[in-house]
């Protein structure tokens, strides 16, 4: 014969929402387990908050797979690692290194900017020069900067080596050195009346990779092709060099799920928040299903002053408004996480407590609790035995439906700016969004998908929960 | 009354504060001074309508309700205010069957969890033992077939078997069985009161019997007491307050009570006007006067004691000794008429012995 | 009403709650439906009133009300021209279903106000009469329930059963929830309505003491199926059924010193009743064509029946 809880689990088991369910939840775990063995754990501070980390991505593009679906080609997001110079060499008290890299570059559209980072740039008495030096496919050449590397200090000893710790970066759609480059090189290569000013008002890609359009103007087309970044670092000394550098041609579209303005991967941002969602509702849920749980047993089997005591705090808690209290708490305690969870509980276990303690009255005045106190049972095998197995389902139950509601209510109090700035959850992305005016600039991916994963916990621990009805609710219960 | 009785009840009384108003309370008389005795191995009926105060006596007399004034004897010792860790010893020994046998069961434990529970508060060893010698006891059987059951797939009279073979597991002395057929189904309503008259030879068990139905009470009881608004109004040996009873609401409660007869058709039945008054105002004097057909002034001011009116016959009447022919009749001849009510003449009447 | 079936849709099959029924109220008489709970007793009465729940698997057989065949009538029918008009009914528990906001005296009327659109003061008038008829004041016209004792409520029950004069009450358990004393008034009260209106009545109860207080005949019910039908004496006095007789036999005697007997065992499960006669698991007289063919209802005397092949072969 089959126990009551492999009874309880069939019934549940019979219903087609907690198939669905189950698989959701599943899913769910499988992907925070995957991001918290992958991500560290201070993912927040250390990453996502940080803009160094997000810099070489494009800001607030759309993911790459929907190239698919568009008629122009977009520009892809290309990284180039330069590791090791193509040539070196020392001759004639002249050291030289040349870094190059070529690259096609067929899109429609302009990269959104181009950035370059150099690493491990060692002298022994001048620092050397670097030049960058982009060659197009028209045969052009543009000498797109000299980098201007300080002198070292007067305290330090050579042999000196920079940009190793932190290295060098340089925007170079916002370097006013590149724009007068291109400027020069726009009117005098490709006959434009432009100004360094209009450089800085569309950004030196447009000529670095365009044309004259026939457009007239100062408009341009892409110019299609073969380019070649050339880096050369000249110096005195046989051992001056650059250790590696890096050159991005910023695409307009990025990795699976888009960046948001800060050129953050949305897509890793989504995925850290799995473990947070999960970790919001179900602590939430339990320690709410717990604390309800235990005082409406409490305060329904010892009844007088402890009762009255719970049940003004109750009357209390359910009375005051709760956003205006959340908002002003969180603005005093500070929104951590922990500070989040800890309120939804205390605002969130008078309703379990007021069912929990009437379905005890009921049980309290029942015979066979009477019949238990007649053969001497204790106060506490009572509880244990008699009270608590008939209650648990109902908690363990409600316990369930709470967990989407926690997992709603921390999406809307990060909607409000209230969210725990150092962990990224979906709410936030959500938030973040919307402060900064992704709806009306059509970022949907900066949108929707945060919006979606949400009602997509909420609605798996929903249908658990509906799967759980009939086990509960003993009306619904299918006869076999 | 001796000390060997198991159960010695003292003038006991329960007042509940009834609350009528925000501030304003008056005091329910649930109970309200009765003094019984229960000797070994014999029943008790407790006879009454809803809101006589049986099933409060009941618990009182088992410490499941504290009493407001009063003493209770149990085997001679005093359990009256004893706390409740020092009562261990009086809770292996006096018991309680419920009315409803679906409530009084655990509906989340087996049969075998509802009958070993007791030992396994007592710490009592050999549990499976006695389980089966219990279950054997009520006639559950083969054991084995029920043992795994939950309380939900028994039928009410088996459901009734587990609660008693869950009370007599710890070989108690006394019982309190309030009603414990009234939910049961007529056919097996019998075989449950005779496992509780066998057991009760087997183990030489004191009983208190709580019903309102007489008939049963009857046929299960050795002494009947008979209660009205909180108080006893008629106690004696079971067939004679029946056949001879001595108060007019015993006579009335009796005349109530069809026997299956195809001439009761013919007659109406002889009732007491009115509805039990709620215990919260009972009236001055006679609690019964106002339906008492032969109320006199008397039973207006003075309350009647409950005395001796014969050898071993109580009544708490003015009037036990004047009135017994009068009561004879109401309680089991069939009359013309009820009173006050025009209706024809009854045809063929025929007054049963 | 014969040959009625009324089986319920459950998930484990249908419930053989009522099975061929044969059953006859003639007028001004009242008929007791006895049997144990779960034998079909309120199942018989709801088939009458067409008080029908939802998952019903069968509802076959004829039920035929002074001439007129229930069965062929619409829904709307029956709740215009029979229910509460010429049957009506008063439920098990009916005093605890009166409305706690609404003067008795307007529940009372309520059907008279819907079904014939009568005025409100001539309703009223109605109203008391009948009130005044089952033994309550005037003055209780105007309260609410909760100012009413158990008793009186019931008689509420009653007076509101009556408002149309129907032709026939079925009374289902009227006095299970009250004190014997009340009881014993609310029997009396019965006795008078039946002589003065000569009231056709159905009488349930698995009471068989109490019903034989009101009752000229008698219905035994087992399991879905009527065992036993005859006069009071003849079913009282020399039953014909052994379940009838065991029925009798179990019941305590308060004026006789007869030790009452029990049936051992308990009732079917009505989605799989024992084939042939559906009490020959527990009957002492059980014999070998009990459990191969259902017995008829032969007939043991005048006007008595009796479903048991005991009786096919004196008479058969």
């Amino acid at each position: 014969m089959p126990t009551r809880t492999q009874e309880a689990l069939q019934e549940f088991w019979a219903t087609k929402v907690a198939k669905v369910g189950v698989v959701f939840l599943v899913t769910l775990i499988l992907i925070s387990v995957f991001v918290l063995v992958f991500y560290p754990l201070n993912f927040g501070e250390e990453l996502w908050n940080n803009p160094i980390v997000w810099a070489d991505n494009p800001k607030a593009v759309g993911p790459s797979w929907t190239q698919a679906f568009s008629s122009q080609a977009q520009a892809e997001h290309l990284i180039f690692e330069l590791p090791e110079p193509v040539e070196s060499d020392f001759s004639q008290g002249f050291k030289r290194q040349l870094f190059q890299v070529s690259f096609l570059f067929e899109a429609d559209d302009f990269p959104q900017f181009t950035s370059f980072t150099m690493r491990d740039v060692q002298f022994q008495e001048d620092p050397p020069f670097v030049t960058l030096i982009l060659h197009r496919p028209d045969g052009e050449a543009i000498i797109l900067l000299d980098v201007d590397i300080p002198y070292p200090e007067p305290e330090d000893s050579p042999p000196y080596v920079f940009y190793s710790e932190d290295p060098r970066r340089i925007y170079l759609s916002g370097s006013p050195a590149v724009r007068l480059a291109v400027a020069t090189f726009a009117r005098r290569q490709l006959n434009m009346e432009v100004l360094v000013s209009d450089i800085a008002a569309v950004g030196p890609e447009k000529f670095m990779f365009g044309v004259p359009s026939s457009q007239g103007g100062r408009a341009t087309d892409v110019l299609k092709g073969e380019y070649t970044l050339s880096v050369l670092v000249e110096g005195v000394h046989a051992d001056d060099a650059m250790g590696s550098a890096r050159f991005v041609v910023a695409g307009q579209l990025f990795g699976l799920m888009g960046t948001d303005n800060l050129g953050r991967d949305l897509a890793v941002g989504l995925l850290f928040g799995f473990p947070v969602a999960l970790f919001i509702g179900v602590v939430t849920s339990t320690l709410t299903a717990g604390v309800g749980g235990i005082l409406g047993v409490i305060s329904g089997y010892k009844g007088g002053k402890v009762d009255m005591v719970i049940q003004r705090t109750v009357d209390i808690l359910n009375n005051v408004p709760l956003l205006p209290i959340l908002i002003f708490l969180l603005f005093i305690v500070g929104s951590s996480l922990w500070n989040i969870v800890i309120l939804l509980v205390v605002f969130g276990w008078t309703s379990l407590t007021i069912i929990v303690r009437s379905m005890v009255l009921q049980i309290r005045d029942g015979e066979f609790i009477q019949a238990s106190v007649a053969l001497g049972a204790g106060t506490r095998r009572i509880i244990f035995r008699h009270i608590l197995p008939q209650v648990a389902p109902f908690i363990l139950a409600q316990l369930i439906f709470f967990t989407p509601s926690a997992i709603l209510a921390e999406a809307a109090l990060s909607f409000l700016g209230l969210g725990d700035p150092s962990i990224p959850t979906w709410g936030q992305i959500l938030d973040r969004g919307f402060s900064d005016g992704a709806l009306y600039l059509g970022y949907w991916w900066w949108i929707i998908p945060p919006g979606i994963l949400i009602v997509i916990a909420a609605v798996t621990f929903v249908l658990i929960a509906l799967g759980f009805e009939p086990v509960i609710n003993p009306r619904l219960r299918r006869r076999r | 009354m001796n000390m060997a009785d198991v159960m010695l009840i003292e003038d006991i009384r329960m007042h509940y504060q009834v609350r009528t108003g925000i501030f304003k309370t008056i005091p329910l008389r649930a109970v309200d001074g009765v003094t019984l005795a229960v000797p070994p191995g014999q029943t008790l009926g407790l006879v009454g309508e809803s809101g006589s105060g049986k099933t409060s006596l009941g618990k009182l007399t088992l410490r499941l309700m504290e009493p407001t004034a009063g003493h209770l004897y149990f085997k001679g010792k005093e359990i009256t205010h004893v706390p409740e860790g020092r009562l261990k010893w009086f809770r292996r020994e006096a018991q309680m069957i419920f009315q409803d046998p679906f409530a009084s069961l655990d509906p989340f434990m087996t049969v075998d969890q509802i009958v070993e529970e007791p030992l396994i508060i007592h710490r009592i060893q050999g549990r499976e033992s006695k389980v089966h010698r219990a279950l054997e006891a009520v006639r559950l059987t083969p054991v084995e077939e029920f043992i795994n059951k939950y309380p939900h797939m028994l039928s009410g009279g088996q459901r009734q078997r587990v609660a008693i073979a869950r009370t007599l597991i710890l070989n108690p002395s006394y019982i309190v069985a309030d009603e414990p057929v009234s939910m049961i189904d007529a056919s097996s309503r019998v075989s449950v009161l005779q496992i509780l008259s066998r057991l009760q030879k087997e183990y030489n068990l004191a009983f208190i019997y709580i019903t309102h139905d007489v008939a049963t009470a009857r046929y299960f009881s050795d002494r009947l007491a008979v209660m009205y608004l909180g108080k006893i109004v008629e106690m004696a040996a079971a067939d004679e307050l029946i056949s001879t009873p001595l108060h007019p609401y015993t006579a009335a409660l009796i005349a109530a009570v069809p026997d299956p007869d195809p001439t009761n058709r013919l007659t109406k039945r002889r009732v007491i006007p009115g509805e039990p008054p709620s215990p919260i105002n009972p009236p001055p004097g006679c609690r019964f006067h106002p339906r008492c057909p032969y109320a006199a002034k008397i039973c207006r001011d003075e309350e009647p004691p409950l005395r001796e009116v014969e050898p071993g016959r109580y009544a708490a009447c003015h009037f036990s000794e004047k009135l017994q022919d009068d009561l004879l009749t109401l309680a089991h001849g069939h009359v013309d008429a009820s009173s006050g009510r025009s209706a024809q003449p009854p045809t063929g009447a025929s007054p049963k012995p | 009403m014969s040959d009625v079936s009324l089986y319920y849709e459950t998930l484990r099959g249908p419930v053989q709650a009522v099975d061929s029924v044969n059953l006859e109220v003639p007028k001004g008489e009242a008929v007791g439906v006895v049997g144990e709970s779960g034998c079909g007793k309120t199942s018989t009465s709801i088939c009458i009133m067409r008080l029908l729940p939802d998952n019903i698997h069968t509802f076959t057989g004829r039920i035929l009300f002074d001439g007129r065949e229930l069965m062929d009538m619409t829904d709307s029918e029956i709740r215009s021209q029979i229910r509460w008009r010429e049957v009506s009914m008063v439920f098990q528990g009916a005093m605890n279903s009166l409305n706690p906001v609404i003067r008795v005296g307007e529940q009372i009327v309520e059907p008279l106000r819907v079904l014939d659109k009568v005025q409100k003061d001539e309703a009223r008038e109605r109203g008391v009469a009948r009130m005044r008829q089952t033994g309550l004041p005037a003055e209780a016209y105007r309260m609410y329930p909760h100012e009413l004792s158990g008793g009186m409520k019931q008689r509420v029950i009653i007076a509101m059963a009556l408002i149309m004069s129907p032709k026939l009450v079925i009374l289902d358990e009227p006095t299970s929830a009250l004190d014997v004393s009340v009881q014993a008034q609310i029997m009396n009260l019965l006795k008078d309505l039946k002589r003065e209106e000569d009231l056709s009545m159905l009488f349930i109860s698995h009471d068989i003491a109490l019903t034989s207080d009101l009752c000229d005949r008698f219905a035994v019910m087992y399991a879905g199926r009527v065992v036993e039908t005859g006069e009071a004496e003849q079913v009282l006095q020399d039953p014909q059924h052994p379940y009838t007789e065991k029925l009798l036999a179990s019941v305590p005697r308060l004026r006789s010193d007869v030790t009452p007997e029990f049936i051992p065992g308990a009732p079917p499960d009505l989605v799989n009743p024992p084939p042939g006669c559906r009490f020959h698991p527990r009957c002492p007289y059980v014999m070998d064509i009990c459990s191969k063919r259902e017995p008829e209802m032969f007939p043991t005397g005048d006007g008595q029946y009796a479903h048991c092949w005991l009786r096919g072969d004196e008479h058969g």
